[in-house]
């Protein structure tokens, strides 16, 4: 126990010396400001059009959605999204809350949303894809694995590290977010309410349980959920990263998965044993925000269900193959 | 190496610290889903304080209602009579502006007075002084079907504009399209699609369903000037899109005529509403006016209509 201390320590040093997570950091800065920007010409737009009155402009987006609703062209799958939209607009503007109120955290909040099954675990594998392989294209697994310390300890010293990281990581998306957005929308906002527990069934909505949060809090829990998320995609880039040879080939595994979910979680409507796979469970923010699961049947406990299982396989097969192994080359 | 203990101090409290934060988060997040709390929430609705802005100067706020002719369905640009007449009124200096579109396809007279309930469409009311209103040709040309989603709907007295309610509208539409068109003779018997509970396009059911929904318009147009006195309501007249089929030119006409009359009665005991007739304007041109589905108008029916309301709201 004694010696794992200085083992994480250093594993840490290494990330911070490798430079990876200031590219992160780099990314973000870049990024951020480009996001704020066009989001600041939408709210521009729409302040010229709606002379800034945001019930003008919501009921004007309900009566569009009403409107497309009655095109037979849309498959179902969008209808019942769009009427499930409806009414939660509906809601937002019979109690007289603004869902869109321009703020830094407002932004913050719609971004990490929109960021939690790709951009988010990409940032994650810049940092856990290469632990192991990155290791082993330079050759210095050797140098380490020929100290008197037992396999395990080294591999329980890197996940431990990248653990750390990955609450790094998703903070810092969130302290940029809202820095950057809050130069253009202001800094305030955190008490607005933020309407959740929205229960979709079908095509209905149940408001019984709609309840009011203040945008602080919702934007705590929606961090608890992307950490989650972080760490099940932490710890599975992790394991292709033990299992595969060279960083590029770890990188491409994970980043191939990553970019299916995506593209399934748009078509896989039909094919209903997809909801098994860990990609198409990764926005487990729209349960917070009540947008419907991509597939039926996905409810907040399945999906997080599904993820602590491949969580949780990824450490077993990682720890599994790293100690056993033969290292060659 | 002093640097780098203060880097590892510095980070390792950091992270400890953003996780505990981020699992207090998660914990409360997955208890706040699963275990819902419903509150029970002040219905603040914005009540009459947004009022007084439509007494303010001489600018035109305008604020369109209705159905698939008040949303411009038809026009190949999609400014329909609402963005025509806001272009006109626009063009020589007077300041007018859009407050917004309501309008949607196949909203019936049942489904506007449900609309009218909304707050959301209230307050939008309340904010404008010139409001165009075009209903009532859903209920005419479908009239059978429409009696029994208007009594559905009252049934289910939904608070939301059911719009599964105006899907099924559209496709009534599409069907009485194609069997206004396919021949003039046999329209009236034979349904592309027959449907349940729909009937045919009948000269009987042009004028059965007119008593109730005249009157539903009535309350309608009573309900508009209810919640904003001060603005000007502008009623779209219908015109018979059907002129063109032998067998349903003269029904047609007469229960057009009919429901325009109907509307001119309600509308000449209130001082502050305005019948636009389209009748005329299209009789005997639909070749000319009407879109290709034979049921809307195309760009320049709809800038015919638009000259005809900018001339009442000078």
């Amino acid at each position: 126990m004694t010696n794992l201390l200085p083992l994480i320590r250093n594993e840490c040093t290494k990330i911070i010396k490798k430079k990876r997570f200031y590219v992160i950091l780099l990314i973000l800065l870049v990024l951020v400001p480009m996001f704020t920007y066009a989001q600041m010409r939408i709210a521009e737009r729409s302040r010229d059009k709606f002379n800034s009155d945001w019930r003008l402009e919501v009921q004007q987006q309900i009566t569009d959605n009403q409107n497309s609703l009655g095109s037979d062209r849309i498959p179902e799958e969008w209808k019942s999204y769009r009427r499930i939209f409806v009414q939660q607009l509906q809601f937002y503007l019979d109690h007289d809350v603004n869902p869109n109120e321009p703020s830094g955290v407002t932004f913050t909040r719609e971004f990490l949303d929109n960021s939690v099954s790709l951009f988010i675990p990409l940032l994650i594998m810049a940092v856990a894809s290469d632990l192991v392989s990155g290791e082993r294209t330079t050759g210095t697994i050797k140098m380490l694995l020929t100290r008197p310390v037992k396999r395990w300890k080294v591999l329980f010293s890197k996940l431990v590290a990248l653990l750390m990281f990955v609450s790094l990581i998703v903070l810092s998306v969130f302290v940029i977010s809202y820095l950057i957005s809050g130069l253009a929308f202001g800094y305030k906002g955190f008490s607005i309410p933020v309407f959740t527990g929205f229960q979709l069934s079908g095509d209905t909505v149940d408001m019984t349980t709609v309840h009011s949060v203040p945008q602080w809090k919702y934007l705590l829990m929606q961090g608890g959920l992307i950490w989650f998320v972080s760490v099940v995609v932490a710890v599975l880039a992790f394991m292709v990263s033990v299992l595969v040879r060279s960083t590029a080939a770890s990188i491409v595994v994970m980043m191939a998965a990553l970019i299916a979910g995506t593209i399934l979680t748009n078509m896989a409507a039909a094919w209903t044993t997809a909801k098994y796979l860990f990609m198409v469970n990764l926005g487990l923010t729209g349960y917070l925000a009540g947008t419907p699961a991509p597939i039926e049947g996905m409810t907040l406990s399945f999906s997080m269900a599904v993820l602590g299982v491949w969580g949780i396989a990824a450490i077993i097969i990682s720890f599994a193959v790293f100690t056993k192994r033969d290292i060659l080359n | 190496m002093k640097d780098s203990k203060w880097t590892w101090r510095s980070v390792s409290l950091i992270s400890i610290a953003a996780t505990i934060i981020l699992i207090v988060g998660f914990v409360s997040a997955v208890g706040d889903i699963l275990n819902p709390q419903g509150e029970a929430l002040s219905t603040a609705l914005p009540q009459e304080t947004a009022v007084p802005t439509a007494a303010a100067g001489d600018s035109m706020r305008i604020l369109a209602l209705g159905d698939s002719l008040a949303k411009g369905t038809g026009d190949n640009d999609g400014s329909g009579f609402v963005k025509r007449t806001l272009d006109g009124l626009s063009a020589d200096g007077g300041s007018a502006e859009l407050l917004g579109n309501m309008g949607i396809n196949g909203l019936t007279t049942a489904g506007l007075q449900t609309k009218l309930k909304e707050e959301g469409v209230r307050y939008a009311l309340r904010q404008a002084n010139i409001i165009l209103v075009s209903i009532g040709g859903n209920d005419l040309f479908r009239g059978s079907e429409i009696l029994g989603n208007a009594t559905e709907g009252q049934g289910a007295a939904t608070p939301g504009p059911s719009p599964s309610a105006a899907a099924e509208n559209q496709d009534a539409a599409s069907s009485v399209h194609a069997t206004g068109t396919i021949d003039g003779k046999n329209s009236a018997l034979v349904t592309s699609t027959p449907k349940p509970g729909e009937d045919e396009l009948t000269p009987e059911s042009l004028l059965a369903a007119l008593p109730d929904a005249a009157k539903r318009l009535g309350e309608i147009l009573q309900t508009i000037s209810e919640i904003n006195p001060q603005a000007q309501i502008f009623y779209v007249g219908l015109y018979n899109p059907f002129g063109d089929i032998k067998d349903l030119l003269v029904p047609g006409n007469q229960a057009v005529t009919a429901w325009n009359n109907a509307a001119m009665d309600i509308i000449n005991t209130h001082s502050n509403m305005t019948l636009v007739p389209t009748f005329d304007l299209f009789n005997r041109h639909l070749d000319k006016y009407l879109s290709g589905d034979h049921f809307h108008p195309n760009g320049d029916g709809y800038q015919r209509i638009s000259e005809r309301i900018i001339q009442a709201v000078r």
